[in-house]
């Protein structure tokens, strides 16, 4: 034991020790990324399993069908001649439906600001109060008016009646069915799971009518006439969280196993199993997870812990709507059966296709791993800072131990004769940098709140004026730094750790909240592992300069909008919209935990260090 | 002169610490509601909602002890029915907490100024040149984020703080009797202060003037603890006057010690208790109160020389192994560290510990979020997260005592100085 803890103070001393963490944090790194690359493969992904066994997916005979399809017609008809109407006209209309089917109906109305523009509107919903239950348990059913692209959601909307006055005629739910129409896809689901919490802003309608705690919801975006040939189902929430997997499940169960009707997830609508296919689908998960954004109606569910997904029907095939209402009744008599709110089944997984899926113990090293590279380099760099010159070490290894000078050290009465590397105690001055690293993250309140709080025209206008800023603004802070404090290589040392601890310390809280955002944002950010000032190396400093620049926010930003043809100022309107009423968080990570990382990064590359000599090697 | 500057520097300090807190307290003006209801700065026996409610049913005639929620002593309802409502007039309550943070980092430069850490009666370190200015101290207690979440969230443990540094700093200038006064007042307030008693009486002897120069140390420490039991019996009875019965005794200490409330905290008895069998329970009450006891005569013994760095080295044991603990506690221990900046050098894991409380930090809420809101967590997660934080506390602890003793030992041994040593 005593030699074991001798030898660790022996590798202490070594400098080859030192020469380490680099290296291993780089490994981290490609380790990170390979990680998630092999994720598709059959060895390291899951097929998906009904955990939650009350559900019993596609157990039941449904019956949705024959005579309901006239039904159907007829409310299709209605829908149809309502287009173009008023919010108020159509709801009136909708009211008289609902009221017809013997339901209890109430209508909320909400008014939401955000970039200068009101989004204002009416929901209707109508309770169908369940002849098992107490009214302590509700799940939801949605059709929105107007779907995420602004379609009228016709088929959607005539089906949420239909099944309304369907479920009314069963005796065996046992929880309360809520069928909700919102005005459209984006405020007014939101308005009204808000209020239905007593969480809701103000220019929100308290609800007037309120069932039991909601259990899940499912929503309809069927904005076509024709016949469909799969369902694809979206189920990203706010900031990234996700349904409980057994609902996903549950539908892709039903679709598939019962009705014969496919399931596709994120867009791919032709997956062919293959490692590719894989791989975009989950890539295309993490992107949209990773934004953070609302991708239906749904998505304003899922922070109340509702579990939530959109059935989008797709293409061109012989399924008709009657299907697409049996795969929800069939649904909902499984979540019917549900004893307590769906637990047992994965919250965080990354999905593959419907019917793969990786869970957080597989998937989470690979981000984590990025993130704690950042926190490998700063302990090194914090270590390394106040190590003695590197002359002094050499000295004494190459001489030994004997001929290392010795200074004569005195405590009262007693002398002694002592190494004099050893009594040279290099103190660290880290004020400077951690003031620094610090106000460069308080700094970033600045574009957050400009970005917010911004009227749409001028969006684009402030994006252009501030991206143009962000690459003089480090130069200018380096040149004041420089001026005014002169920062030694040691203070330059101490700014980077205290910034890749910080960063490091950020994402691997966010990887546990968000993990794709924690993961694509330590991923543009793993070269500032590696910046550091290259005094006298003006061709490295350039192109590391501009490298930088390339990772830099507004530069991601700009190739993103470009990459996907979206206008500047679209995005961001949408990105202050879901501030504004989403509760939306990306803002935050962007503004205050990676521009303030990129900007100590290029203030490191405009920096000159007093001292020369001492800076790091890596 | 200078006296006028140094003053001037000292209200620059205070001041921007005040502004800090106004500007949060009315910029963000749900900010003293979030943090009032987080589980890391309001504890069961210090949250002010809690004392909001004791006040309500004070003010109404009715024993502020039914209904189980209250469980803070019976003088703070006197001192908040003072106030107006703080509901209705928020800055008074807000003025009140700013100006027990001052009170509290004024204290704290008094100590500093005394020097008392760098060298005690009994011993000097080499080292004690290098030390911060007691403004730096001040500032580093009052713009810690800790102190200023505490004080934003405005938990009554500010007055323990409070009341333990000035009796600290009443100890140094030899006050003896207002020492154990406000000594009094903290263990009244929270109890386990009562545990500082055996190093704040030592530091008070060290210290005692000259005219008790003569007064043997037995008959010093007996004299002390007379006047503390006085004095204790003195609160209680007041209290029991004020509320009407002795009722509070159960409610207040009662709940410190038997731990009936098992709301989560920072800590680690909350899970612990949990988890735990009924059977079990009273003895393993036993076993973390004995555990929690056990740390202050070892160490008075131990560190006889330097009584303030028992003090401080207690406070962090407090923070970690407390029934309650929360991060008003830990922002009191990192206030007293930075009287020991010239152990600094000694200290071997202290950018480790740092980082492991701040990657806890921020881990905790985080954590907390996906247990109780997002649902997708469960309790363990946020366990398992106190317990990192209260590993990097005790890394941070022992590496403080571990750098003191070393500080020490080097005075007896200097030919030592600067050799790797090992622990054994």
């Amino acid at each position: 034991m005593s030699g074991l803890l001798s030898s660790g103070a022996l590798l202490r001393r070594d400098p080859r020790l030192l020469k380490v963490p680099p290296y291993l944090s780089f490994l981290c790194i490609v380790i990170g990324v390979a990680w998630l690359l092999v994720l598709p493969l059959d060895n390291y992904s899951r097929k998906t399993y009904i955990s939650e066994n009350a559900l019993l997916p596609g157990q039941v005979h449904t019956y949705f069908a024959g005579s309901d399809q006239n039904v159907f017609r007829g409310y299709k008809k209605e829908v149809d001649a309502l287009e173009g109407k008023g919010n108020t006209e159509v709801n009136d209309k909708l009211e008289e439906f609902f009221k017809a089917s013997g339901l209890k109906v109430a209508r909320q109305k909400y008014e939401y600001k955000s970039a200068g523009e009101t989004y204002s509107g009416e929901n209707i919903y109508a309770i169908l109060h369940a002849p098992r239950g107490d009214a302590e348990e509700a799940i939801v059913l949605v059709g929105a008016w107007t779907n995420v692209e602004g379609e009228l959601n016709k088929s959607g909307v005539a089906l949420v009646l239909t099944l309304a006055r369907y479920f009314k005629r069963w005796s065996l739910w046992s929880k309360d069915i809520i069928f909700l129409i919102t005005a459209d896809s984006r405020a007014g689901p939101q308005a009204w799971v808000d209020a239905y919490h007593d969480t809701h802003q103000k220019g929100i309608q308290s609800l007037p009518v309120k069932s039991g705690a909601l259990q899940g919801a499912v929503v309809i975006d069927y904005p076509f006439d024709h016949r469909f040939e799969s369902i694809h189902i979206v189920y990203d929430g706010i900031n990234g969280q996700l349904p409980n997997l057994d609902l996903l499940n549950t539908v892709v169960a039903i679709a598939s196993g019962q009705m014969g009707i496919g399931a596709s997830l994120q867009k791919m609508w032709r997956h062919t199993d293959t490692y590719k296919d894989r791989l975009t689908t989950m890539l295309r998960g993490m992107l949209n997870q990773g934004l953070g954004h609302a991708s239906g109606p749904h998505s304003s569910f899922i922070p109340y812990h509702v579990d939530a997904i959109t059935l989008q029907p797709y293409g061109e095939g012989w399924q008709d709507e009657m299907a697409m209402g049996r795969v929800i009744e069939s649904t909902f008599r499984s979540l019917n059966n549900l004893l307590e709110h769906l637990h047992q089944s994965f919250f965080f997984y990354l999905l593959m296709q419907s019917s793969r899926f990786v869970s957080i113990g597989t998937y989470l090293p690979s981000a984590m791993l990025v993130a704690i590279n950042f926190t490998i380099m700063a302990i090194f760099l914090w270590v390394k800072s106040a190590s003695p010159p590197a002359t002094a070490g050499k000295v004494a290894s190459a001489t030994g131990e004997k001929s290392a000078p010795l200074m004569l050290v005195q405590e009262g009465d007693a002398k002694a004769l002592v190494p004099e590397i050893f009594a040279e105690e290099k103190e660290r001055d880290f004020f400077l940098p951690l003031a620094v690293v610090v106000g460069s993250h308080f700094l970033g309140v600045l574009p957050l709140y400009l970005f917010n709080h911004t009227p749409e025209i001028m969006l684009p206008a402030v994006f252009f004026i501030f991206a143009v800023m962000n690459f003089v603004f480090p130069f200018l802070a380096s040149t004041v730094l420089t001026r005014s404090f002169a920062p030694t290589s040691q203070q330059y040392q101490l700014i980077k750790a205290f910034s890749l601890l910080f960063l490091g310390m950020f994402l691997s809280t966010l990887a546990t909240l968000n993990f794709s955002l924690a993961f694509l944002v330590g991923l543009l950010s793993a070269p500032l592992t590696y910046i550091r000032s290259y005094p006298g190396r003006p061709i490295t400093t350039v192109f590391f300069i501009g490298l930088l620049s390339l990772l830099a926010p507004t530069t991601v930003f700009l190739a993103g909008t470009t990459y996907w043809n979206l206008g500047i100022g679209e995005v961001l309107k949408e990105a202050a919209f879901g501030w504004d009423v989403w509760g939306m968080n990306t803002q935050v990570v962007v503004w205050c935990v990676w521009w303030p990382a990129w900007v100590v990064g290029m203030i490191q590359l405009a920096g000159k260090p007093k001292d020369e000599g001492g800076s790091i090697k890596i | 002169m200078s006296t006028f500057t140094i003053d001037r520097r000292k209200a620059a300090v205070f001041g921007a610490a005040a502004a800090v807190r106004l500007l949060l307290f009315t910029a963000f003006p749900g900010l003293p509601e979030l943090l009032t209801a987080r589980v890391e700065i309001s504890t069961p026996v210090t949250s002010f909602k809690r004392l909001q409610e004791g006040l309500f049913l004070y003010n109404h005639n009715v024993s502020p002890y039914d209904g189980g929620v209250y469980h803070q002593a019976p003088i703070l309802l006197s001192l908040f029915s003072l106030l107006p409502n703080s509901t209705t007039y928020p800055s008074f309550t807000y003025l009140l907490y700013i100006v027990i943070d001052v009170l509290s980092a004024n204290a704290l430069m008094k100590i500093s100024e005394s020097g008392e850490a760098g060298s005690s009666k009994l011993y000097t370190s080499p080292r004690k040149d290098k030390k911060w200015t007691s403004y730096a101290i001040a500032a580093a207690f009052l713009f810690n984020p800790f102190t200023i979440a505490t004080c934003i969230g405005r938990p009554t443990s500010v007055f323990t703080t409070c009341a333990i540094l000035h009796a600290v700093s009443a100890a140094i200038a030899g006050q003896s009797f207002t020492s154990m006064f406000t000594l009094a007042i903290a263990s009244y307030l929270s109890m386990y202060p009562l545990l500082l008693f055996p190093p704040l009486v030592l530091l008070c002897y060290d210290r005692r003037s000259s005219k008790q120069q003569d007064s043997s140390v037995y008959n010093f420490v007996a004299k002390n603890a007379a006047s503390m039991v006085g004095l204790l019996y003195l609160l209680a009875q007041m209290s029991s006057t004020i509320t009407g019965s002795w009722e509070f005794m159960r409610s207040t200490y009662g709940v410190q010690l038997l731990l009936p409330d098992l709301t989560p905290n920072v800590g680690l008895w909350w899970y612990f208790f949990i988890e735990m069998f009924d059977s079990f329970r009273n003895f393993f009450l036993g076993v973390f109160w004995i555990h929690l006891s056990s740390y202050v005569g070892g160490l008075t013994i131990r560190l006889r020389r330097q009584p303030l760095f028992v003090i401080t080295t207690l406070l962090g044991i407090f923070a970690i192994f407390k029934p309650y603990p929360s991060i008003s506690d830990t922002s009191f221990f990192l206030a007293m560290l930075p009287l020991y900046r010239h152990v600094f050098p000694l200290m071997r894991y202290t950018f480790l510990a740092l980082s492991t409380i701040l990657y806890a930090t921020l881990l905790g809420p985080a954590f907390y979020y996906l247990w109780i809101y997002a649902g997708s967590g469960n309790a363990n997660f946020f366990y398992a997260i106190t317990l990192v934080w209260s590993l990097g506390l005790s890394i941070l602890v022992a590496d403080a005592l571990f750098a003191v003793l070393r500080d020490e030992w080097e005075v007896e041994r200097p030919e030592m100085r600067g050799k790797e040593i090992r622990q054994v």
